[in-house]
């Protein structure tokens, strides 16, 4: 979608020129998927909005130090809101919990299980399959692929992965490495990156 | 450990990129990274393909709060909420606007008998003797000595750097000029091409317009980096050289 690369690399210049309609334009236009890249890692949806909007100051102030040819716009807001909803997760101020309550604004309240379509696992394959490389991944194992997944999507550390796949940590260590090594490999391959 | 090892970079980029690198470890890989361009290098080519996996990450609407929070913040109280960003820098603040203030004012004065007599080195095209419409930048060093005198149009593109005093950057490093706006997070301007001797200058190329860059700017500062500032980067360190920006309009 080069258009709405160029829109974003747009609004951030406009941003970084502290043009408060773009900067809600750009808002508009990524909060939502930059929202569910936190809420994957915290498991919390106040904590996620939290981490959203600590994100979105920065982006405010930082905007001007975003430069096209270096990352794409996405990459760049994608790293900022995932480094501090790691960051969040790892100063212990989530809880990890196998339901979320989730409470709109008329106070309504819900409980999102975390069904299958939010498992990392799940998340990857289908990330894989969008960009093609899903059977070139394929020569992962389950285990591999699972140890790529928690790391990623929900920001474990090895220990964190070891324990939930019941692995000693050097195998856990290896998994990752190995996961990482094939997603190089299958995304040069297919030549979606660099 | 020689962390600029091909391979060891790679897998420390990754595993830093991914946050698997926690501790000691991470210090000290971010310790490379501001030194090393390769390093920043390696680690940005990971994040492109992380964000692959981001793709299929099901969205979720926030709530309208987290805006009206944003607003508020950013807007509603943005002096106050911007004002711990300087803490750091509090005794080179004080210094400039203390007892060198007179030095600045100096400075800016100096650079307007330098843009009355040399219009060249602000790239001027005209040679009418009407002062133009600038902006100027005093820096001082830690010790309160004028080190470099920057100016440069307001509606221009090229910023012009004249050395005052001697500036060594360590070998292997660049000069990053930072901008400090009143209100919000300092930036990154641009680096410094390499510094000339004392009396002379450098001219450089800027982003945007001075005015656009420079209009909420009341400080800029220089710091000593392995590489330019990142996008989206903030302030690493403080600055070695700081010191006033002025409107001469």
């Amino acid at each position: 979608m080069p258009d709405a690369v160029d829109d974003l690399v747009s609004l951030l210049a406009r941003v970084a020129l502290r043009d408060r309609p773009a900067f809600e334009r750009l808002y508009r236009a990524t909060c939502a998927h930059l929202l569910g890249v936190a809420f994957r890692i915290l498991n919390n949806r106040d904590r996620a909005e939290e981490v959203l909007q600590e994100a979105f100051m920065n982006v405010w102030h930082s905007a001007g130090g975003y430069k096209p040819g270096v990352a794409a716009p996405m990459t760049w807001l994608i790293n900022i809101v995932r480094n501090k909803a790691i960051d969040a997760l790892r100063s212990g101020r989530a809880e990890r919990a196998s339901t979320v309550s989730l409470h709109d604004d008329e106070g309504e309240g819900m409980d999102v299980p975390d069904d299958e379509a939010l498992q990392p696992q799940r998340l990857l394959a289908d990330s894989l399959l969008r960009v093609k490389i899903d059977r070139c991944m394929d020569e992962l194992n389950a285990a591999q692929r699972q140890a790529l997944a928690l790391a990623y999507y929900r920001g474990m550390v090895h220990t964190e992965i070891a324990e939930a796949l019941h692995a000693p940590l050097g195998t856990a260590k290896a998994w990752v490495r190995r996961g990482l090594d094939k997603l190089k490999d299958c995304l040069q391959a297919a030549g979606v990156a660099a | 450990m020689n962390y600029l090892h091909p391979p060891r970079l790679d897998r420390l980029a990754r595993e830093y990129a991914l946050g698997t690198l926690t501790g000691r470890a991470r210090r000290r890989f971010e310790r490379v990274l501001r030194q090393a361009p390769a390093a920043s290098q390696a680690v940005a080519a990971w994040q492109e393909r992380f964000s692959v996996l981001a793709a299929a990450v099901p969205p979720m609407q926030p709530r309208e709060a987290v805006w009206h929070g944003l607003e508020r913040r950013l807007f509603d109280s943005a002096a106050r909420a911007d004002e711990p960003a300087a803490r750091p820098l509090q005794w080179l603040w004080t210094l400039v606007s203390g007892r060198l203030w007179a030095g600045a004012l100096a400075g800016a004065l100096l650079a307007v008998v330098v843009l009355r007599t040399q219009p060249e080195w602000a790239g001027l095209e005209s040679a009418d003797r009407a002062l133009p419409e600038s902006y100027v930048g005093l820096l001082l060093d830690p010790a309160g000595q004028p080190a470099l005198l920057a100016n440069s149009r307001r509606h221009g593109r090229q910023l012009t750097v004249k050395v005052l005093q001697p500036v060594t950057v360590p070998a292997g490093q660049v000069a990053q000029l930072w901008a400090f706006p009143a209100r919000g997070a300092p930036f990154p301007v641009a680096p410094l091409p390499p510094l000339p001797g004392r009396g002379a200058s450098v001219t450089l190329t800027l982003p945007d317009t001075s005015e656009k860059l420079f209009a909420n700017v009341p400080r800029l500062g220089v710091t000593f980096e392995a590489t330019p500032a990142n996008p989206g980067e903030t302030l690493r360190r403080d600055p070695v050289l700081a010191g006033h920006c002025v409107k001469l309009w």
